[in-house]
């Protein structure tokens, strides 16, 4: 490579060279070329200037106001995500235990009741539509509860 | 003038393995608590990174009332992600990809065009360095010896937004490539071709001695 290419090529990869982004075979070859040239070793203490000065800019910093209002924002927001988990963990065991006694209190039903049907001579197709409609209403009441007492909680939380 | 040392490494330097290390170990302990919805860790953290993020911000969106606004939604946005968070995966990345896509949103929805890439086009600018050589050093370095701070600071907000980004973050976040890499999510190819124009601009722009010239 004549001299001329060799300077070319190295001022080329001097920007990288100052970021610290050139493999270290690069950077060798380099710095044994700025140790012996010194129109390269000036124009490499240029490219210095620059990121020394990038480094040691004045650093800006939030002010203790908004790092004291972000933390009590993401920390209610954390306590927020808790809370759900939590309502969720305690919920679905809840719901599916419902269910189960439920579905297995239809054949007790029957059972419990079955002399008194028997006097009322109410039908097969009678109970189970009592039981469904009883059913429905009971999930209905306890639904409405979570939600007017899910709304409450989030109101709780808005006002503190 | 040291020839010899490497100019990123002789930063590295200054910090202690121990320390860093403590350091590590002490991040992530804080972000396994915060995993579990601890407000102390939140608060760990948050002191941690702070100035980092809160800079970062800065650079890329340059009003101090957006960087406010972002950098309370950046960790908004921690708190209920972090358990989305891949543990084995580096902290450091994630958070600053967090506040770089917030601040990017940011950016898009107020001037669009802004984000238009890339800046400068893709080929090295061939000439400039051969142009640099032969300018008179004068005025370049007499101007780099004053104010450089407010001069170079002044300068780089004259950048394109990647160009400002990358340059933040290897400088003045003393980022790895490869973790760069993550935060962008780009191949290290184009972070390294990124970096060397966007130094290449600023090279540029301090030379002409005004910050009028804006190719954004």
């Amino acid at each position: 490579m004549r001299r001329s290419d060799e300077h070319d090529e190295i001022r080329k990869q001097l920007a990288l060279y100052v970021a610290g982004a050139l493999e270290a075979e690069a950077e060798t070859s380099i710095a044994q070329h700025i140790a012996t040239c010194p129109s390269c070793a000036a124009e490499f203490e240029r490219w210095q200037l620059i990121s020394g000065g990038l480094r040691r800019l004045p650093t800006p910093q939030p002010s203790a106001v908004l790092f004291e209002r972000t933390h009590a924002m993401a920390s209610a927001r954390l306590a927020a995500q808790a809370e759900q988990r939590h309502n969720r963990m305690v919920l679905i065991p809840l719901i599916i235990f419902s269910w189960a006694v439920t579905v297995a209190g239809w054949p007790f039903f029957r059972f419990a009741t079955g002399g008194l049907l028997s006097v009322l001579d109410i039908q097969f197709r009678q109970v189970w539509i009592l039981f469904a409609v009883f059913s429905a209403i009971t999930w209905l009441a306890g639904g409405s509860a979570a939600v007017l007492l899910s709304a409450h909680h989030r109101d709780e939380r808005r006002l503190a | 003038m040291r020839l010899f040392a490497g100019p990123a490494r002789s930063i590295h330097m200054t910090g202690s393995i121990a320390s860093i290390w403590e350091g590590r170990l002490g991040v992530d302990a804080a972000v396994l608590q915060l995993r579990r919805g601890d407000p102390d860790a939140l608060a760990t953290l948050m002191a941690r990174y702070q100035n980092r993020i809160y800079r970062y911000l800065l650079r890329l969106v340059r009003e101090p009332a957006d960087a406010d606004d972002l950098f309370q939604q950046t960790w908004l946005r921690v708190a209920e992600k972090i358990r989305s968070f891949d543990t084995s995966r580096n902290f450091d990345a994630w958070l600053f990809t967090v506040a770089r896509n917030l601040a990017f949103d940011h950016l898009r929805r107020l001037r669009p065009s802004s984000l238009d890439e890339p800046v400068g086009g893709d080929s090295p600018n061939e000439t400039m360095v051969s142009r640099l050589a032969s300018a008179d050093p004068g005025p370049f370095d007499q101007m780099l010896a004053g104010e450089r701070a407010r001069l170079l600071a002044g300068a780089l907000e004259n950048l394109p937004v990647s160009y400002r980004e990358v340059l933040s973050l290897r400088f003045e976040e003393e980022m790895k490539l490869e973790e760069i890499a993550a935060v962008l999510a780009t191949p290290l190819s184009t972070v390294k071709s990124r970096l060397r124009r966007s130094l290449e601009q600023l090279r540029e722009i301090l030379e002409m001695g005004t910050a009028g010239e804006v190719r954004e």
